[in-house]
């Protein structure tokens, strides 16, 4: 027997298929066939079938299968948890990217206007000058001209960007309960982008993970003598910047070790998984506190 | 294939992608299209209004739309879904084109939608572009052709694109299919070869 998008046709006889185009199109892809003995479907059966009476009727019944068929695809995979968490993690990524730049260059600004003024021996960063900039417009009521409106612009667009971060993080411990148990929502979603998807990620070894996101300092070990790199997003996380210099490599390899774990439980049971959690947690506590131990 | 001076042109409504017009006529630019690259550096195998076509690798539809201008139908398989949300568009507009979204690997996704063809495009980024043609060699009729655009960076990024070129006329021709043409596809593509078959 073998099945097409019409019906099905075994030893010359024709069962037709009805139903509208969503259901044709569901049943086509449940269709299993076998490629060692196929014969592509001809248009010629589907009127035999009596699906169709000609050709251009054959060919506007099986686009209508075909769109709904891709439509169908697409809206599955778009409904996978981690596809919208991935967009809003880069677009957070890249709103820092863009404040950082707009402050600095609003910094600037400023000094031109204030000659005598400079950020030396003050312990203001940028964004701190353009949030005081601002908060002054405020209070001339929006007098601060070109450089004020700027400056309060920066200054939303970074509340925006603490509040996409809280949905970003919440958003992670939904779809990586184990991962961001372990490293935190944001850096676990950071992991994420840069995997690509949370099957990706799922399928990294943990020396992968654990230098993710270093990619210039991995290749340059690679193609010359540089140093290896030990760690790459995962730095981000406090236990590795703040273990000391000479046990940081082994705290993000224990970690990576664990987060390979994590993600692989993420995806494949998806829920939080108490026992090992507890078990990692103090497994990497152990290789960042005393030097020479925590060997496997 | 349609010209209008120098200018390779395919008949249709335009505005699909901010394509510009001529006289009337869509214009395929071969510095986006490897398909046009081809037909303006070699021969190809010429598009007629008869035709029916599978063509993998489909992405947004671009070269898809300028071969449906010529041909009956298009059978278009993409893997990814953010193309296909364009390719979709694209097709909603033109009746001959049939959106796939599935695997160009794996024929049996797309076997019960597809009948046999006259000519077989691939455009897709794999390693083993040689060993999907001949997997999609069911759907080609006796006699018809293969057009394979390589792409040999994404083949080996360490070896030489001659090489890499070699090897796949080399699994090509053993496969039983009969080369009629290979061309780079400088200066419009880098590193991007075609290769036309006969079956």
């Amino acid at each position: 027997m073998q099945s097409f998008w019409f019906g099905n046709i075994s030893e010359g006889r024709c069962t037709p298929f009805t139903g509208d185009a969503a259901t044709c199109a569901r049943r086509v892809r449940e269709i299993r066939t076998s490629m060692d003995v196929f014969i592509p479907p001809d248009w010629q059966q589907a009127v035999a079938c009596g699906v169709c009476h000609d050709r251009a009727e054959y060919l506007f019944l099986l686009q209508k299968v075909c769109i709904a068929g891709s439509e169908q695809a697409v809206r599955e995979q778009y409904a996978a948890k981690d596809v919208e968490l991935l967009q809003m993690v880069r677009t957070l990524d890249e709103m820092d990217t863009i404040i950082n730049v707009l402050s600095e260059r609003v910094a600037d600004w400023y000094q031109i206007r204030h000659p005598s003024f400079s950020l030396k021996y003050r312990r203001t960063p940028a964004h701190v000058l353009v949030k005081s900039i601002s908060e002054r417009n405020r209070e001339h009521g929006g007098g601060g001209g070109a450089l004020g409106k700027v400056a309060t612009e920066i200054t939303s667009l970074s509340d925006t960007r603490t509040s996409l971060a809280r949905v970003v993080s919440g958003r992670a411990c939904e779809v990586m309960p184990n991962t961001s148990a372990l490293i935190g929502g944001l850096v676990a979603a950071r992991l994420l982008s840069h995997a690509g998807g949370l099957k990706e990620l799922s399928r990294l070894p943990a020396s992968a993970i654990q230098v993710l996101g270093a990619r210039t300092a991995l290749f340059a070990h690679i193609r010359t003598h540089a140093p290896s790199p030990k760690h790459g997003i995962i730095f981000q996380h406090r236990r590795v910047h703040n273990a000391s210099r000479d046990v940081r490599g082994k705290v993000a390899r224990v970690l990576a070790g664990k987060l390979a774990i994590a993600a692989r439980l993420d995806f494949y049971r998806g829920c939080a998984v108490p026992a090992f959690l507890e078990d990692a947690q103090a497994r990497i506590d152990r290789a960042g506190t005393v030097p020479g131990e925590g060997q496997p | 294939m349609i010209r209008v001076g120098d200018v390779l042109v395919s008949k249709g409504e335009g505005g699909v992608y901010g394509e510009r017009m001529l006289d009337g006529y869509r214009v395929w630019d071969p510095y986006r299209s490897k398909l046009a690259a081809l037909y303006l550096l070699g021969t190809g195998i010429g598009l007629t209004p008869d035709m029916k076509v599978l063509y993998l690798g489909a992405a947004n539809g671009t070269t898809v739309s300028h071969v449906a201008d010529y041909v009956e139908v298009v059978y278009a398989v993409e893997f990814a879904p953010r193309p296909m949300q364009d390719l979709l568009e694209v097709a909603r507009r033109r009746g001959n084109i049939m959106p796939i979204l599935a695997d160009a690997s794996c024929p049996e996704q797309y076997a019960p939608l597809v009948e046999t063809v006259d000519l077989i495009y691939q455009d897709v980024a794999q390693p083993d572009q040689a060993a999907i043609a001949l997997r999609n060699c069911v759907f080609l009729k006796d006699g018809g052709n293969l057009i394979l655009m390589l792409k040999t960076r994404s083949v080996d990024i360490r070896k030489q694109p001659e090489e890499v070129f070699r090897d796949t006329l080399d699994i090509l021709m053993s496969a039983g299919l009969i080369i009629t043409e290979s061309t780079w596809l400088a200066p419009y593509h880098q590193d991007h070869a075609a290769i036309v078959c006969t079956r």
